[in-house]
């Protein structure tokens, strides 16, 4: 029944999914073939020390760390900006798409005429969203759990593992939002800009609030923050990755009660 | 007795300022094929998207086979068989997945009817559906909509696209459909697409039903268009009295006039009063009517 469109929803991107995948795991061997080259390497510790605090915290670069270590490196280069940005834009992209975006093309008159609740509709259409998330996630981790021996990453498996985990989380929490608004207005450029802005104001927030004092009280509102920095150097925040899944889960549950209400758009 | 297949009390939508569908009340009965007809823009199609709660009433309430469209809007759905006015369908697939999906959505289907259906409509099966032509498209769609034999079928415009070939198989489909007990309520703008099939029509414009007949009662109705032509002068008056007669052109010898069924008898009496050449009586245009249904009180509000 409902769960059909949780199937439709997977075999309609299936092809997109696996173009991310691929690419994820590409771009996890381009970082990790470049690390041999400047692993131990001083003078590359001593240019990051001097880049300013505001890149470095950008940067995933922590205070202790450097980039002349496995760890360090990885999460300067993938889990600091890259990994999540991927993983968000086919999270949000997805999101937006399954709803919003069957809507706007006037897909979804057909299904909804079907004997299928529309709460149940949003639900089945999150968990494909899960779906394509955690695959991407594992890809990712797979990638790096094989790169790890080849290139001497000499990364922690369970801070790895936790790091991916997180990733996913952050994944969920916009992919979701992305699907709730399209639940609550009918509108793919909504689902699309409004995730995609919070993203981009979290991450901010996350990366420069200990330099702006202003920005500091807002940290708690991005999910960047809440997950942690520099995951494979300090680990992730367990109880900030709970709170951005329970955060997800909220988003998701209004999404379901809000597509109740409304009149279907029809083109 | 049994709940009428759809019954509707108050039944309004309003979109702001425009009032898309006023105080409908309609009422079709188990069994028989329905025409909703009406000029574009009317309603038909939010009639129908408010009977499957796919938008919502702004006031009144629907009922489907006895159950109220919003309340039990899943077991009503779970009956009813569905062809969008535009319909949308997802065009990387081929229409064999196309209907294996739908048939899961639904919780399963009759195989066998569905088999049946595609091969009597001669869908093409295993093509992307974005190369097929609107008509091949709008074979899935009926397909779909009569595959889990369903006690009503909500059809709009059902026969856009289809070649006149299949227009007639559709029309037989729909006939043993209604033999078969089940109810058909067909939307539709154009008179030609239900009037040999369906038993009643409704006529609705601007949101407001404004006649439902039989489609017999409906002919009796339309007008004949008449044209006598008499050996002597005659007072054209003499038939302009006539109840339901209306005159038109005529000179001394010939007289134009329309009139319903009724009126033909005392017609034919007066004319025999004179020396008659030529009478002429072409059969009931039920488009006139229709055409002067739409029109009537547009101009009026």
């Amino acid at each position: 029944m409902a769960a059909e469109l949780a199937r439709r929803g997977l075999a309609d991107h299936r092809r997109a999914l696996a173009g991310w995948c691929v690419g994820i795991a590409a771009y996890c061997l381009l970082v990790a073939s470049i690390f041999p080259s400047i692993k131990g390497s001083e003078a590359i510790t001593t240019l990051v020390r001097n880049y300013p605090d505001a890149l470095k915290s950008l940067f995933g670069i922590s205070s202790a760390g450097d980039l002349s270590s496995g760890a360090g490196f990885i999460d300067a280069e993938l889990f600091s900006l890259i990994l999540p940005l991927l993983v968000l834009v086919l999270a949000i992209g997805s999101g937006a798409r399954t709803l919003a975006g069957e809507e706007e093309a006037g897909r979804l008159e057909l299904v909804l005429a079907y004997p299928v609740r529309r709460r149940d509709a949003v639900l089945a259409k999150g968990a494909a969203v899960a779906a394509e998330i955690l695959l991407a996630s594992v890809t990712g981790l797979l990638a790096l759990l094989v790169l790890d021996p080849v290139f001497g990453l000499g990364l922690s498996l369970g801070r790895l593992a936790a790091a991916m985990g997180a990733l996913a989380a952050l994944g969920l929490l916009y992919g979701w939002l992305a699907l709730a608004l399209g639940a609550w207005v009918p509108s793919k450029l909504v689902a699309l800009a409004a995730p995609a802005g919070y993203a981009a104001a979290a991450y901010l927030v996350s990366g420069l609030h200990s330099l702006a004092g202003w920005l500091d009280p807002l940290r708690f509102l991005s999910p960047f923050w809440l997950i942690g920095a520099s995951p494979l150097q300090e680990g992730v925040d367990g109880w900030g990755v709970l709170v951005v899944l329970a955060a997800a889960a909220a988003v998701l549950g209004a999404g379901a009660v809000l597509v109740e209400r409304r009149d279907l758009e029809v083109p | 007795m049994a709940a009428p297949a759809i019954e509707t009390r108050g039944l309004t939508k309003v979109y702001g300022s425009v009032r898309a569908v006023t105080e409908l009340e309609l009422r079709v009965e188990a069994g028989e094929v329905f025409g909703y007809l009406g000029p574009n823009g009317a309603g038909k199609s939010t009639t129908i998207r408010m009977l499957l709660d796919l938008i919502h009433p702004t006031s009144g309430a629907a009922s489907v086979l006895g159950l109220d469209s919003r309340r039990d809007g899943v077991e009503a759905r779970r009956r009813v068989g569905y062809l969008p006015g535009d319909l949308r369908l997802n065009d990387r697939m081929t229409a064999r997945e196309q209907l294996d999906s739908l048939a899961r959505l639904r919780g399963g289907v009759d195989d066998g009817l569905r088999g049946e259906l595609c091969d009597r409509f001669g869908v093409v099966l295993d093509r992307p559906i974005r190369q097929l032509s609107k008509g091949n498209r709008q074979k899935v769609g009926v397909v779909q909509a009569f595959m889990h034999r369903p006690r009503l079928l909500v059809l709009d415009e059902p026969t856009s696209g289809l070649d006149p070939l299949l227009q007639a198989e559709f029309r037989s489909l729909v006939r043993e459909t209604a033999a078969d007990g089940r109810t058909v309520f067909l939307s539709s703008h154009s008179l030609d697409e239900v009037q040999h099939v369906a038993d009643r029509i409704g006529i609705i414009r601007a949101g407001r039903l404004v006649d439902v007949d039989a489609v017999g009662r409906l002919r009796e109705r339309a007008l004949r268009h008449v044209a006598i032509v008499f050996a002597e002068p005659v007072d054209p008056e003499r038939f302009g009295r006539l109840d339901g007669v209306r005159l038109e052109i005529s000179d001394r010898t010939t007289v134009r006039l329309s009139a319903p069924e009724r009126a033909i008898d005392p017609i034919v009496k007066e004319a025999s009063r004179h020396a008659v050449v030529d009478f002429v009586s072409q059969p009931a245009d039920l488009e006139e009517l229709f055409l002067e249904l739409y029109d009537e009180g547009s101009d009026g509000g």
